[in-house]
């Protein structure tokens, strides 16, 4: 691998990039001003657009029996009875009871309708205190989907206008220049020049018809520019056809995250008729959690019609390249024994288990699995954009403490995470904690392990 | 009119109507729901057999949850073999459904039967207790909660009076009883929670094909 | 001195029963009403000492088992005696006079005994057309309202005229009803079943007689003596019910071996009598033991108490019809829920957005 970012200068990126985002929530511009029934009638509105079929008969199984709670890392952490994730549902069930379910002609007069109050107070419970890993989802005897429907919670917020300074901050930038931290075209195109020096090949940008597309982020581009040039570096030497773009660069969506549907929309579509534009078969989405069912399963949705190019996640593309034999990587001795963190949005949301497996193996990695993995996976304590709420900071650690808990159990030394935002959550974490296990990132190990080659085939120094 | 007549006839008459209008009232209600069908494309093929798939494999208790949630599941489970062993497999009531449906079942012993019950009354008993008591169901428990046990638990606490004459109550009168607790239960079930017994399969099988469409075995 | 004067002592000698058979009939008495042995020279006593009282007999509409049954008790018993204890004026069946004689008998017993007299009904009392039973062209309701008036006491002998029996039994063409539904102001016992066990007829009177007084009665009006346990309890059977061992049919191998007939239709869980304990025909079976259920007839309303053979753990107005129609209203309130459901849903659908689209304050400011 050639070291695109040192590890100094990613330690300084970190700490002056971490003193940014603790500030966002001040620079936020204040929430649109509501009354209070504009803000109940616009969550309900939310919330009723958002129940079908399927809501209303798992909302119809529910038996109170709490053993999402018992899922729960906040819940298990805190033990805390309003962190059970099914309690965060219930603004949800009042609605759907007194509008919406067959029996509503019944239990309308014993079903009150849900004041501004109970939207005041829902804002902890479905920002702060659920990244909506939905790891319930897979313990629930109902198996009630509530990660989804506390998203669904979060539109209704944003509607209402509660969302959290930080994300309203987030979501803003976004909806103003298409990216995230002020990540620009300009930024983003220095970041790739640095990288194309360091690496000592040029990068191919904007480049029509080529096979594949590597998107990357903010985050990335700012701080983890490991990830992206493992990325990029790994492409190159597969000698894949692929470029990156500059109106389709940025992966994360906030506006999916903070619970603005039509920003989260916007976002997707605009990435979607730039990738459609350029006539790319695949798509790579970078090490970000979110970004991969954004485009994966929402580009369609915002199209509003199926989509012809494939979406994969990095550590997916690549797995499967190492699976199919396209990607041959030298096996290195690693006396560590090293755990691997599945990222929810990339794990229990999208499927993707054997591939990053399949890396560390044929890099020849001793994987300590944790008790919980694969669909079973605890969250990083900080996903769904909660590490950027300071309000949620006490949850963060207790959900951080949770997962390093069993990190430590599997005997690990090392930890490799596919997502810039888990990562971002362990980094912070550690230092809060104390904590000094090293969390690389699953593209920097796969350009680390590329074997050596003399002359690569259409390579230009 | 006396107490039993009344409750083998009009009560348990009333409360199968209440009972199979409500339960056709619900179920329908939901199957007319608009649906919503997700446009990108699935990540694996044979979404009905995975969605079958977790309407079973649910029944288990995936091995990482076993520490914090396997006792009540077990309670849950034991629960629910119990119930349905009590109410279809006890003699007396082969004879009722076979009075109703006009044929009957093998029954169960009554050896085996009773201590399945005791112990379906104890499990509910210690489920109730578990809800006032643990503050976590405490918090997220609503009346719909206690109302739902205390209207399953009361059939076979009259059962049980009924069949062992315990108390001071006659025969007939603890007979009327079990019917008006069974009538209770009829009326109230459709209503309530215990309409799971409907949404618990199909609810399984949504987020079985939800998450099987992502490629994730739920 | 006239045959109404002379004492039972006076006339059992005269029949030459002896000292010994009459105590041992007080104390067969005294054991069937639960009564201390040290009460057994009282009863003798006073049935001794006792004047014959005068005793009217009614027979409404009834079909004569319950006088059947209380002459049946076997002869010579002492309890067929026990109707020379008393002065039977009136009784439709046994007595010899006929026509205006009869009621002539009856009327001059009622005179000579006003206020005195014990009023034995058996049979119930239609209250619908008059003409459905009558008495010398007198009916019914009449006869028992002008004859109860100048009664000590009266016995409804048997389910018709205790509870209304069968002639109430649905549809109850004659709008029959029992005693206790036209007499309000007498006491009343009840002394039902279809018919009633002979001893406890005799035993009844024979409380009557020996204390003056109606012995101790339950909620319907019945001796607790004999109805204060139900069938089931005393019933020899009971330990194959406990072990769940039923007979299915009145032929299989669990009616060979005498199990419970509770699934055979065996009402005597819920029937309060003493046919378990005292018998029929001197104690020889009861029902049960001649392998058929009980029918339950001592209680009220047995003949629509849902049919003999269904167990009495089965609902009796349930039947497929009506589910069938519950059905269809609740395919119906079904259909209308989720066609109400849908539509709220596309109304929703087809709304135009209010959130994410300006607030009013933003509105007013711009």
């Amino acid at each position: 691998m050639t070291e695109v970012i040192t590890k100094q200068e990613r330690e300084e990126a970190f700490a002056m990039f971490y003193g940014m985002a603790a500030s966002i929530g001040e620079l936020a511009d204040p929430a649109p001003e509501m009354t209070d029934e504009e803000r109940v009638e616009r969550a309900k509105e939310v919330f009723l657009k958002g129940i079908d079929n399927n809501v209303a008969v798992q909302l119809d199984a529910c038996l109170h029996c709490g053993a999402c709670a018992q899922a729960c890392q906040f819940f298990i952490g805190t033990e805390d009875p309003k962190y059970t994730p099914i309690h965060k549902l219930d603004l949800l069930k009042k609605v759907y009871k007194r509008e919406l379910s067959p029996l509503s002609w019944l239990l309308k007069p014993f079903t009150p309708d849900i004041t501004v109050e109970d939207l005041r107070n829902q804002v902890e419970l479905v920002y702060d205190s659920c990244t909506m890993c939905g790891r319930c989802n897979m313990v629930c005897p109902s198996a009630i989907n509530i990660g989804d429907l506390v998203s669904l919670n979060r539109s209704a917020m944003a509607a209402a206008g509660l969302a959290p300074a930080e994300l309203r901050y987030m979501r803003d930038g976004q909806e103003a220049d298409g990216t995230i931290f002020g990540a620009d075209e300009d930024l983003f195109m220095f970041r790739i020049q640095d990288i194309q020096q360091k690496l000592g090949f040029e990068i191919p940008l904007n480049k029509k018809g080529a096979d594949v597309l590597l998107m990357t982020s903010g985050l990335d581009i700012h701080l983890f520019a490991d990830a992206t040039g493992g990325a990029i570096e790994t492409l190159h030497h597969m000698g894949v056809d692929y470029t990156l773009a500059t109106d389709a660069y940025e992966g994360a969506n906030f506006g999916s995250l903070s619970g603005y549907d039509a920003t989260k929309k916007k976002l997707t579509k605009h990435s979607t008729e730039a990738i459609e534009a350029l006539g790319v078969k695949t798509v790579i989405v970078p090490e970000c959690g979110h970004s991969y069912p954004a485009l994966r399963f929402g580009a369609a949705e915002a199209m509003g019609r199926p989509v012809n190019f494939e979406v994969m996640t990095v550590s997916e593309y690549f797995g499967r390249a190492v699976m199919d034999g396209r990607l041959k990587l030298e096996k290195k001795s690693h006396p560590k024994p090293i755990a691997l963190h599945d990222p929810c949005k990339v794990g229990r949301w999208g499927g993707v288990f054997d591939e990053p497996r399949e890396i560390l193996k044929a890099c020849g990695y001793d994987l300590h699995e944790t008790e919980s993995n694969r669909q079973y996976n605890f969250c990083c304590g900080g996903g769904a954009a909660n590490f950027l709420l300071p309000s949620a900071d006490k949850l963060k650690r207790v959900g951080y403490r949770v997962k390093m808990g069993e990190i430590e159990a599997a005997g690990a030394e090392e930890l490799v995470v596919s997502c810039g935002s888990c990562r971002m959550n362990f980094e912070v974490g550690k230092v809060k904690a104390g904590d000094s296990i090293p969390v690389e990132s699953l593209a920097a190990i796969i350009a680390a392990h590329l074997p050596k080659k003399e002359t690569v085939e259409g390579d230009k120094v | 009119m006396t107490l039993l007549e009344f409750a083998r006839g009009p009560a348990l008459q009333w409360a199968a109507v209440i009972f199979v209008i409500g339960m056709l009232w619900r179920t329908l209600g939901l199957l007319l729901m608009l649906r919503s069908r997700p446009l990108s494309k699935d990540r694996k093929k044979g979404l009905a057999g995975a969605g079958v798939k977790t309407m079973f494999s649910r029944f288990l208790l995936p091995k990482v949850f076993a520490k914090r949630v396997g006792f009540q599941y077990l309670l849950g489970w034991i629960w629910h073999v119990g119930f349905v062993l009590t109410v279809f497999f006890f003699q007396v009531h082969v004879m009722f459904f076979k009075g109703l449906v006009g044929f009957g079942w093998p029954a169960l012993p009554n050896s085996v039967v009773l201590p399945v019950a005791a112990v379906s009354l104890g499990i509910l008993v210690i489920l109730l207790v578990r809800r006032m008591t643990n503050p976590m169901l405490r918090y997220i428990s609503n009346f719909n909660d206690y109302s739902s046990v205390i209207v399953t638990i009361l059939p076979f606490a009259t059962g049980f009076a009924t069949f062992t004459h315990i108390g001071v109550l006659p025969y007939e009168t603890l007979l009327a009883l079990h019917f008006l607790s069974v009538a209770l239960l009829l009326v109230w079930f459709p209503f309530s929670k215990l309409f799971h017994v409907i949404t618990v399969l199909p609810s399984r099988y949504i987020l079985g094909v939800k998450f099987w469409r992502r490629g994730v075995e739920a | 001195m006239t045959k109404t004067d002379l004492t039972l002592g006076d006339r059992l000698q005269a029949r030459g029963v002896s000292r010994r058979a009459f105590l041992k009939y007080c104390a067969t008495t005294a054991s069937l009403l639960a009564l201390p042995p040290t009460m057994v020279p009282h009863i003798a006593n006073a049935l001794e000492s006792q004047r014959r009282p005068s005793v009217i007999w009614l027979s409404f509409q009834e079909c004569t088992g319950c006088s059947e049954s209380i002459l049946r008790s076997n002869t010579p018993s002492i309890e067929s005696m026990i109707f020379e204890t008393i002065s039977l004026d009136y009784h439709h069946t046994i007595m010899a006079a006929s026509g205006h004689q009869a009621e002539e008998a009856r009327k001059i017993a009622m005179e000579e005994n006003w206020g005195n007299y014990l009023v034995i009904v058996d049979g119930s009392v239609p209250t619908g057309n008059m003409g459905y039973s009558t008495t010398a062209g007198e009916s019914n309701i009449d006869t028992l309202k002008h004859v109860a008036e100048g009664a000590a006491a009266i016995v409804c002998m048997g389910t018709c005229s205790a509870f209304g029996g069968i002639p109430y039994a649905n549809p109850n063409p004659t709008d029959a009803v029992a005693v206790s539904d036209v007499i309000k102001d007498k006491p009343i016992v009840n002394v039902p079943g279809c018919p009633p066990i002979p001893a406890v007829m005799t035993s009844v009177l024979a409380h009557y007689l020996a204390f003056g007084e109606l012995p101790e009665l339950d909620h319907l009006n019945r001796p607790k003596v004999f109805y204060g346990q139900n069938i089931h309890d005393r019933c020899y059977r009971r330990p194959f019910y406990e072990r769940g061992q039923f007979a299915e049919s009145f032929d299989d191998e669990g009616a060979k071996k005498g199990w419970c007939l509770y699934k055979l239709g065996c009402k005597g869980p819920t029937t309060y009598n003493a046919c378990a304990v005292l018998k029929w025909n001197e104690g020889t079976s009861f029902p049960i033991e001649a392998g058929h259920g009980c029918l339950g007839c001592s209680e009220p309303n047995f003949w629509d108490a849902g049919s003999f053979y269904n167990p009495l753990s089965t609902a009796t107005h349930l039947d497929a019809g009506t589910v069938a129609l519950a059905g269809a209203v609740g395919v119906g309130v079904g259909a209308a829920a989720g066609a109400a459901a849908r539509s709220q849903q596309k109304k929703i659908k087809a709304a135009p957005a209010k959130a994410f689209t300006p607030t009013k304050a933003e509105e007013e400011s711009q």
